[in-house]
This record gives C-alpha cells, sequence and structure tokens, in this order.
C-alpha cells in the first residue's frame, strides 16, 4: 500500500494480470479471468490457470448472484466511504462458480440484506480517481 | 520432536511503548535468557515473523551482544507462523545447525501499525485491489464475514461469540500481564459498539505493543536449565493462498486440515489437552477452530462457554491468560509464553490444576498451525 493525498477510497493498482479487470469495468462492464482451456474460474486472476496451466482471459458476467455472506459497518475503518452504517457483500456469481466478489450494497438499508439474497451487479466509479467498481442492488 | 522450550520473556504490554521493537525485542530475549539460566553466548539462531514491523534478528542477535549466528531468518505474515515458527527452530536444531534459537515477537501494534484500520488514502495492489476501493480491506471485516457466514448456516449467535469473550476476560482477571481485567457481563459484551458487525469492541483482540520470546533448545541443552524443560510433542500447519474472499468454506477454517495432522501425527485427541491456547484475534477464530479441533460440534461452541467447559473445572481451559482478546495481541506469541507458565506449573492464580498437555493454536482463515506442548518429555 501507497499514500495517495486525499480523504478518498483506496485506488486499485493495477497490474498485468489484474487490468483487463478494471478495462472491463471502465466500460460498464463485470468481467472475470477465467482459463481459456479448462474453463475454471480465477479471481483473483491470474496469467495462466492454477488448475491445467492453460491461458486466461476475461469474460463477461452477468453480474446476478446471490449473498454468500455481509457485515455492517457502522463506522470507518477505511477512508473516503461516505456516511455509516451500510453493508459489504460477498457475492456468488450465478456464471462464475467458484470465484466470488465483494462490494457494497447500494439502494437498501443493512437490515434488509440477509445471506442467500438475490443481487445484480451495477458498475460505479471509484470516488478520487479513474477507476469503476461493481456494487450490486437487490434484486 | 526433540527439542524443548526452555526459557519465556516479555516486556510490558503498553497502550503506547514510545519504546523501539528493537529495544523491546532485546529486553524479552535477555528474559527468556535469563528465565532458561541460559548464556547469551550459546544462542546460535534466531527467528521472528513480522510485517515489516519489528526489528530483525541481527539487530536483535547484535543487541544481545553477538557477533555471528549460524541461522538466523524473519518470517513475512502474521499469526498464522507463530506455530510454525516454534517448530521451524525445532528443525534447524534437530537437522543440526543450532543448538539454541530464539523466537521473538515485538510490535507496536497500538501506537505503530495497526491491522484493524486504514490511517490514510492508499493505492492497494495485489488481490485486495477489488475489494478496497469499496472498504473490504482490514482483519476485523473478513472474519466478521465468515462469522456471519456461520450464524446463517450454524444458527450461532452473537451471545455465543459473547460467551468466549466474557470466559476470557474472566480469565485474564488474575492475570497481572493482562491489559483488560475488569469482567464483562452478557449486558456489556451486546453494550459495546460495533467494531463492524457481527464484531463488537468485545470480538476483537486488544492491541498493545510489547513484545515477548521463547528460547527453543535440542535435548542436550535442556537436561541443564533452570526451570523444567516443556516438550513440543508435535506440530502441523495448513498454509492456503486460497484467501479470505475464495475459501470455500467459511464455517471452516486452516484447522480443518491441521487438526488432523496434529492429531494423526501426535497420537494425542482434544480430550487429552488440559489447556487450550486458541489464537484467538476474534472471537470468531477461537469458535470455528474449537469446531475443527474436534472440542465440540458445529454450531455448539456458544454452549461449550456458556456452560463452564471451556474454564477451570470444564473439559478445557481455554487461554487461561485471556488470550489475544484480554491479555493482548502480542501476535500469538504469548499463547506459547502461557503454555509454558502453565505445563511448569508457574501460573500462579490462574494455575489449571495439574496441567500436563496443552495445545497451542495460531492462525485463522485460510492459514495457521498448531503445536502440542507436555510438561513430560515425549
Amino acid at each position: 500500500m501507497s499514500v495517495v493525498d486525499a480523504d478518498i477510497p483506496p485506488q486499485p493498482e493495477p497490474n498485468p494480470d489484474t487490468v483487463g479487470f478494471w478495462e472491463a469495468t471502465e466500460e460498464g462492464q463485470l468481467a472475470l479471468c477465467r482459463c481459456d482451456q479448462c474453463g475454471t474460474w480465477l479471481h483473483p486472476p491470474l496469467e495462466r490457470c492454477r488448475r491445467c496451466g492453460g491461458p486466461t482471459s476475461y469474460q463477461p458476467v452477468s453480474g446476478e448472484g446471490a449473498v454468500h455472506s455481509f457485515i455492517v459497518m457502522h463506522r470507518a475503518s477505511v477512508p473516503g466511504m461516505g456516511a455509516v452504517p451500510y453493508a459489504i457483500v460477498l457475492i456468488d456469481l450465478d456464471d462464475a462458480p467458484g470465484a466470488r466478489v465483494t462490494g457494497r450494497i447500494a439502494e437498501a438499508a443493512p437490515a434488509e440484506v440477509a445471506v442467500g439474497a438475490r443481487v445484480r451487479a451495477r458498475v460505479v466509479g471509484v470516488p478520487g480517481g479513474p477507476f469503476h467498481q461493481p456494487e450490486f442492488v437487490l434484486a | 520432536m526433540t527439542c524443548a522450550l526452555v526459557g519465556i520473556g516479555r516486556t510490558e504490554y503498553y497502550r503506547n511503548s514510545g519504546r523501539t521493537t528493537l529495544a523491546m525485542a532485546t529486553e524479552a530475549c535477555r528474559g527468556a535468557l535469563a528465565d532458561a539460566g541460559v548464556d547469551a553466548r550459546d544462542v546460535d539462531g534466531m527467528l521472528t515473523y513480522q510485517a515489516n514491523d519489528s526489528a530483525t534478528p541481527l539487530e536483535v542477535s547484535w543487541a544481545l551482544g553477538l557477533d555471528e549466528l549460524a541461522w538466523a531468518n524473519a518470517m513475512v505474515g502474521g499469526g498464522n507462523l507463530v506455530a510454525d515458527c516454534i517448530a521451524t527452530a525445532a528443525a534447524v536444531i534437530e537437522a543440526g545447525m543450532c543448538r539454541a534459537v530464539l523466537v521473538y515477537r515485538s510490535l507496536n501494534g497500538r501506537s505503530g501499525l495497526r491491522f484493524g484500520t486504514v490511517d490514510g488514502p492508499v493505492r492497494v495492489g495485489g488481490e485486495w485491489q477489488f475489494s478496497a476501493p469499496h472498504g473490504f480491506l482490514v482483519p476485523p471485516q473478513w472474519i466478521a464475514m465468515w462469522a456471519q457466514r456461520h450464524m446463517a448456516v450454524y444458527g450461532s449467535t452473537n451471545e455465543d461469540l459473547g460467551h468466549i469473550a466474557i470466559t476470557q476476560r474472566a480469565h485474564a482477571g488474575p492475570n497481572p500481564h493482562a491489559v483488560a481485567r475488569q469482567p464483562i457481563t452478557m449486558d456489556d459484551y451486546l453494550a459495546g459498539r460495533w467494531v463492524n458487525e457481527p464484531f463488537r469492541v468485545f470480538d476483537c483482540a486488544f492491541e498493545v505493543d510489547g513484545s515477548v520470546a521463547v528460547l527453543v533448545v535440542g535435548e542436550e541443552l535442556a537436561a541443564d536449565t533452570a526451570k523444567a524443560p516443556i516438550w513440543i510433542v508435535g506440530s502441523a500447519n495448513s498454509q492456503s493462498g486460497a484467501g479470505w474472499v475464495e475459501w470455500d468454506d467459511l464455517t471452516c477454517m486452516y484447522s480443518r486440515t491441521v487438526a488432523p495432522r496434529l492429531w494423526n501425527r501426535t497420537g494425542l485427541g482434544p480430550s487429552d489437552m488440559d489447556v487450550a491456547l486458541m489464537y484467538d484475534c476474534f472471537t470468531y477464530t477461537v469458535m470455528a477452530t474449537m469446531e475443527d479441533f474436534g472440542f465440540c460440534a458445529k454450531g455448539e461452541v456458544g454452549d461449550f462457554f456458556a456452560e463452564g467447559k471451556a474454564t477451570y473445572g470444564g473439559d478445557v481451559v481455554v487461554n487461561p491468560h485471556g488470550g489475544l482478546l484480554s491479555e493482548g495481541y502480542l501476535h500469538g506469541l504469548n499463547h506459547h509464553v502461557e503454555a509454558v507458565e502453565q505445563l511448569r506449573g508457574t501460573a500462579g492464580e490462574r494455575q489449571v490444576l495439574d496441567a500436563r498437555l496443552a495445545l497451542v493454536t495460531a492462525g485463522a482463515g485460510p492459514y495457521g498451525g498448531a503445536n502440542v506442548l507436555s510438561a513430560e518429555r515425549p
């Protein structure tokens, strides 16, 4: 982690393995790394598949899924997060089995969030920089 | 194994030490040597684990007056490496590379780098780059996410976690080293502020500044130390790269693999343990690992604590020093220090009657390890 100079959320530092994720979100699309050979979803992304060693590429996913678990933030432990409380969810994506992603819940109070709840992703900007990321709304 | 823990040392545990990690490590190491009655010049190996937040073995050995070491290493990581540090020290001795290895941890964990918060704006690479931008970045969040899943699958409750915190706080009461000794009730627990739901402040380790050290030696030196040696019966680790987000079953931890490995290696089981030093960065870590090590069935840890099975007169005394929750977050190495005190029979008011065998665990989530220690030579 290195320091940036404003009260903004942590900014991602893409690398050659992960840049495809951020390029997709810039286009408003959620895409995850997948093995071209055996189809394994790889998140965090890898240059080569951890199962078969095959080449990988970024494949779009629908962003629909279910809440695997969640937490509710009642105070800021990370800068730039705005008003509390808010829920952070861990999502099982329907079309990327074996890969999970995290995000904030939008347009719903934390009390409405439950394990197993259906969600869909939408891509929004990360304040303070050029990046975009998924957040989730209850479906 | 044929090695023993023969000396323990520690500094005071502070909220703001005003000291360097080098000064504190040196004091703890000198303490361990004096406790063992071993001369510093007999130490030829030194090992620590750290997160770029501490003095190195070379600095500490120099401060101890040693001109060189036959072996030195600083593992990069956290509590998951504690059991491995002790076992690696023993393995290095058994391999004939050293005679005596000091294992230490020194950190300004409260006044310096804290693991529970991010103080300033940052750029984050690696696996956390995906969740850092929405504020999912620090350990209390990761493990609370796991705890919530356990609640959904097994019906465990906030009160179940509370019983763990309450029991350990009661244990800390007579411990002069503990930083949090005031007893708490369930009402106190439930009135504690949220850190991040489902964790309240009492679910989280009490961060401190300080240092502890343990001297590990082979049987030759162990034959002539000031106090009875405490022997390493066996050790097991499981270090996975699955990560906190992708780990398949959040209701189990590394211990699902370590427990059978350790019990098979030692021929022992949970019912043989008099004391269990369970790594407790958070209450949920105790819950998941108690289940994995076989002390109770899934979903029954809350009752196990509520019914007194985890305290004096119960099945096994869990964290008689108060643990990281109440003694202080010396990053887990203080669990080995307490195991030595208990197995020597020198734990004073908190002594577990006839303690002969101790389980010492270290780590959480996808990575960790555990040792079994014994008052008798295995």
